[in-house]
């Protein structure tokens, strides 16, 4: 922890750090590098930003009324060929 | 015989192979995550309490003592309550509605198909992801021929892209401002464009926020595999999205003034 994390590290690791991967002493040190790197610090914020982005554009999308129906339609014939084959 | 659900070959495994083997039948319960299902005649409307009390029956459920019938209405109070969620994911993997629906539609199949194998309380949504994901790499990716980019070498790659990425900074901020007024259409627009597994690792991560290790599992892939998807997918969509805010005039013009 008290060793100092230089660019590279941060820049690759940076993904871990984002996602919550990172074990706490890997990410006090990676915080203490982007607090006193302004390069990296924006690194890091434009991926913050595309992973924000990317959850913002995939919003969930109701799926069509028809394709519930049909589905709910083949698990009960299903069941009822189990039935018939006893 | 039942003709129509046929068990994918890949399923088998997470029920013979533990106890030790993926960890696929521990992972994290996400059960905070279900919507509501479909809404209910008036009168029917389940109280938070009983539909509580139902989830924790059906996640202690003994499935061997199960009937049809039980196991039927079971899978539907569980696995239908997914289905948009499963449809949206659908529909960023195979890029166009009709296909999402074929895939969507084969998946539950599959899955109800197996639901004996599926170990109640865990998680249900990773797993149903598995299918389709699965699903997808076997039979729609043939159709759809996307070409598939290879894993091999990939680490150095994108090790070597973050080394160096870090000298050109000087527009950033004014870029991530650029980046986060694009339009959705835009984003799904880059995440059509890039390889199918890094989209998929991208989606998982960033719209599930789903971990490392469940992605590996979903993916049936090593973690390493799944980081460096997450990075050379980040890297592309970055520069998709950075050539479309361009087309729009979003950073030219701001960037230099701001910095």
């Amino acid at each position: 922890m008290s060793e100092r994390t230089d660019c590279s590290e941060a820049l690759l690791r940076l993904y871990e750090y984002l996602d919550g991967e990172m074990s706490p002493e890997d990410c006090l040190r990676i915080r203490a590098h982007l607090d006193e790197c302004g390069p990296c610090l924006k690194e890091y914020d434009l991926d913050t930003t595309m992973k924000a982005l990317i959850k913002r554009a995939c919003s969930r999308e109701p799926a069509p009324e028809s394709l519930r129906t049909t589905i709910m339609s083949r698990i009960s014939m299903t069941v009822i060929r189990i039935e018939r084959q006893r | 015989m039942v003709t129509c659900l046929s068990r994918p070959p890949s399923l088998a495994r997470p029920a013979t192979s533990h106890p030790g083997g993926l960890g696929w039948m521990v992972m994290t319960d996400h059960s905070h995550d279900k919507q509501p299902g479909p809404a209910m005649p008036v009168g029917l409307i389940e109280t938070e309490e009983t539909r509580a009390a139902q989830a924790r029956a059906d996640a202690t459920v003994d499935v061997a003592k199960e009937t049809d019938e039980e196991r039927r209405a079971r899978f539907e109070r569980e696995a239908m309550p997914l289905l948009d969620q499963l449809y949206s994911a659908a529909l960023r993997t195979t890029r166009n509605a009709s296909d999402a629906e074929d895939l969507v539609q084969e998946t539950y199949a599959k899955a109800y198909g197996a639901f004996h194998q599926y170990r109640p309380g865990t998680n249900l949504k990773a797993w149903m992801y598995r299918i389709l994901t699965n699903t997808y790499i076997n039979s729609y990716r043939k159709k759809q021929r996307q070409p598939l980019e290879s894993d091999a070498a990939e680490v150095e790659d994108y090790q070597l892209h973050r080394a160096e990425s870090h000298t050109s900074s000087g527009l950033r901020s004014a870029e991530a401002e650029a980046l986060d007024h694009l339009p959705d259409s835009d984003v799904k627009r880059a995440l059509e464009q890039i390889p199918e597994d890094f989209r998929l690792a991208v989606y998982f991560a960033d719209v599930e926020g789903y971990s490392y290790k469940e992605i590996a599992e979903i993916m049936d892939t090593p973690i390493g595999t799944v980081m460096s998807r997450l990075h050379r997918g980040r890297r592309q969509l970055r520069e998709l999205l950075s050539e479309y805010a361009a087309e729009r005039g979003f950073v030219a013009s701001g960037a230099k003034g701001a910095e």
